[in-house]
């Protein structure tokens, strides 16, 4: 059975952290060549997005946080680095099949598809993924306030 | 009245207790039967290991028996109701004789299995003659509390199997604590003793037919279930303290009207958690206050998430398009007629950063609002770089608090464009809250994405 019961921590940290870790990514973008080029926008536009989704699971919690995890993994896949995450001290509990009908099927199916939308939502439980969905909206409003100032800061009229 | 006498029976532990019953009002002797329930409950608690769930006769028998001499003999302390489980024998023979022509029904039970079996038996017929006896409280409170026993286990599921039959344990020993209609001492005295003498007779009954394995897991079953008593619902005041082994469990206690198998306590467990953080959720979704049902909640939960994600991926697109259209300024600054110098705090993290974005060596300048007024000279400023650098970072902070809590900055482009944004807000909308002022520009992208969809 779970461990005792905790109140539940959706801590996000301030909009500076995260301002530091997306503008420390951007400064990464442009120092690249290619960055800068007309064509292929989409490609930069792709490589914008990809800093900013990494960037924001960096400076919400690293790996304490299942999603920011798997972003992070992702990311290193498809650079094809190897990321190597430090141990969690709480071990994994891996999805429980009982007999009984636990499962909702209308719930189910909501809860599929916030597992597609969350990252790394495939691996848990409803009550943990709800947590993490919780603190994946947190960050997300986060991130999309900085990049609205950013985006104003930019083009400003 | 007479009903009640017999609901409330408590467990006799002490002999004045046991005297004044004689004289007592029904009353009283609710109160005083609560405090030897709280007794028992409290030797029951420290008296039943977890090995008696596994069908340790002798602890299970010294309970019960305990319950029964303290009929007979009030024992001195609670040590003594680990005492003789021979003497339950006697005891069961004394209240026969006691009571009377209830006595026949009894018979002589020389081993538990008959006993249970005659208690079972016994509400059936003990009933009426038991009215003869309310004249004497003390005999009416025994066949009371035999009453009840024989009630309790009448009330619980009465199955044939072993197996239904240690379901109907784990099922007797929270429904009935979970009953209502008792007052709850009385309630909570009569349920545990009729888990006592059913998980007795459930040593007996399982040791003749069920296999091992099934046993095991129905007493694990039960076990769990036990393992999910404890937090206080309002009704059971009493001490429902986990024992150690569970303490890294959830103690669930079932309610009343539950079910009460130990699959479906930890659905209820479960449940509950989900529909917590449910509730967590709907704080943070804007707008979902109104709605109910878990179906609908989630759907609007995908829908934000859905829409979060997408503005992030339109933000970043207009960013690529605006850098693009841009050259940042190195000596580009706020200058301090726009945001009055504060402190310098060191921020040991930003000079990290502060390294990357003064490697760039492109010249870029900044476009500034006309309210800007820029030109301010790079070369002190690279000095002071690092130090108006970390003043930066409380700026951020100290957005949502006040206007005017403005630090210097740096040339650092990008981290300014951030502050310039932020100004520009301020300066937009002066008379707006800080806290609407980011929603401000975040109202217009999703009108931005109509347009654009």
């Amino acid at each position: 059975m779970a461990s005792a019961d905790k109140p539940i921590n959706t801590d996000v940290p301030e909009k500076d952290v995260f301002t530091l870790h997306f503008l420390q990514s951007l400064s990464n973008l442009r120092r690249q060549n290619t960055f800068n080029s007309p064509e292929k926008t989409n490609d930069r536009v792709k490589k914008i997005k990809k800093a900013a989704y990494v960037s924001m699971a960096r400076a919400a919690g690293g790996t304490n946080r299942l999603w920011s995890r798997a972003l992070l993994r992702r990311a290193a896949k498809e650079n094809s680095k190897v990321v190597r995450f430090p141990r969690r001290k709480k071990r994994v509990t891996c999805l429980r099949r009982r007999r009984s009908n636990r499962r909702d099927p209308v719930e189910e199916e909501e809860a599929e598809r916030l597992r597609n939308l969350v990252p790394g939502g495939g691996g848990m439980e409803t009550s943990k993924l709800m947590e993490e969905t919780a603190h994946y909206i947190k960050c997300l409003s986060m991130q999309v306030k900085v990049m609205q100032c950013l985006v104003d800061g930019l083009a400003p009229k | 009245m007479d009903n009640e006498l017999f609901m409330n029976a408590g467990v006799l532990s002490h002999p004045s207790e046991m005297t004044s019953l004689s004289s007592s009002s029904p009353p009283a002797m609710l109160n005083w039967a609560s405090m030897e329930t709280h007794l028992l409950e409290q030797s029951i608690t420290h008296n039943v290991p977890r090995d008696c769930f596994f069908g340790e006769k002798s602890t299970e028998q010294s309970i019960f028996g305990s319950a029964l001499n303290s009929l007979v003999s009030p024992p001195p302390s609670e040590s003594n109701f680990s005492g003789g489980g021979a003497g339950e024998n006697y005891v069961i023979r004394e209240l026969v004789g006691d009571l009377g022509n209830i006595g026949d029904i009894y018979g002589a039970p020389a081993s538990f299995g008959n006993g249970s079996g005659s208690c079972y038996a016994a509400p059936m017929m003990s009933s009426p003659p038991l009215d003869a006896f309310s004249g004497d409280s003390r005999f009416a409170e025994r066949a009371a509390r035999f009453s009840c026993l024989g009630s309790r286990s009448f009330n619980g599921r009465r199955t044939n199997g072993p197996v239904a039959e240690t379901a109907s344990i784990n099922g007797e020993m929270t429904r009935v604590s979970s009953n209502s209609a008792l007052k709850p001492p009385a309630g909570e005295s009569s349920g545990e003793s009729s888990r006592k003498r059913k998980a007795k007779s459930k040593e007996h009954s399982p040791s003749t037919a069920s296999p091992s394995p099934n046993l095991s897991k129905e007493v694990e079953g039960k076990e769990d279930s036990d393992s999910k008593r404890s937090r206080k619902s309002q009704e059971n005041g009493e001490n429902t303290k986990s024992l150690d082994p569970y303490k890294d469990f959830i103690h669930v206690r079932a309610r009343r009207g539950q079910a009460t198998d130990s699959h479906s306590l930890a659905e209820r467990v479960r449940r509950e958690k989900i529909s917590e953080r449910m509730k967590l959720l709907q704080e943070l979704v804007p707008g979902c206050n109104k709605v109910t049902g878990k179906a609908l909640m989630l759907d609007e939960i995908i829908n934000y998430v859905q829409s979060l994600q997408r503005q992030v991926e339109f933000l970043s697109m207009k960013l690529s398009s605006v850098n693009t259209r841009l050259d940042f300024n190195m000596d580009a600054l706020m200058s301090k007629d726009i945001f009055p110098s504060s402190n310098n705090q060191q921020v040991p993290q930003l000079e990290s950063s502060s390294h990357i974005l003064l490697a760039d060596h492109h010249s870029h300048t900044l476009q500034l609002n006309p309210n800007d007024s820029s030109n301010n000279i790079m070369n002190p400023m690279e000095t002071s770089e690092s130090r108006s650098f970390n003043s930066q970072l409380p700026t951020l902070t100290h957005l949502t608090d006040s206007i005017s809590q403005f630090s210097t900055y740096s040339e650092d482009d990008l981290h300014s464009i951030i502050h310039m944004g932020f100004a520009q807000n301020q300066i937009r909308e002066p008379n707006q809250v800080h806290s609407t002022s980011f929603q401000g520009p975040s109202n217009q992208v999703p009108s931005h994405m109509k347009a654009e969809l």
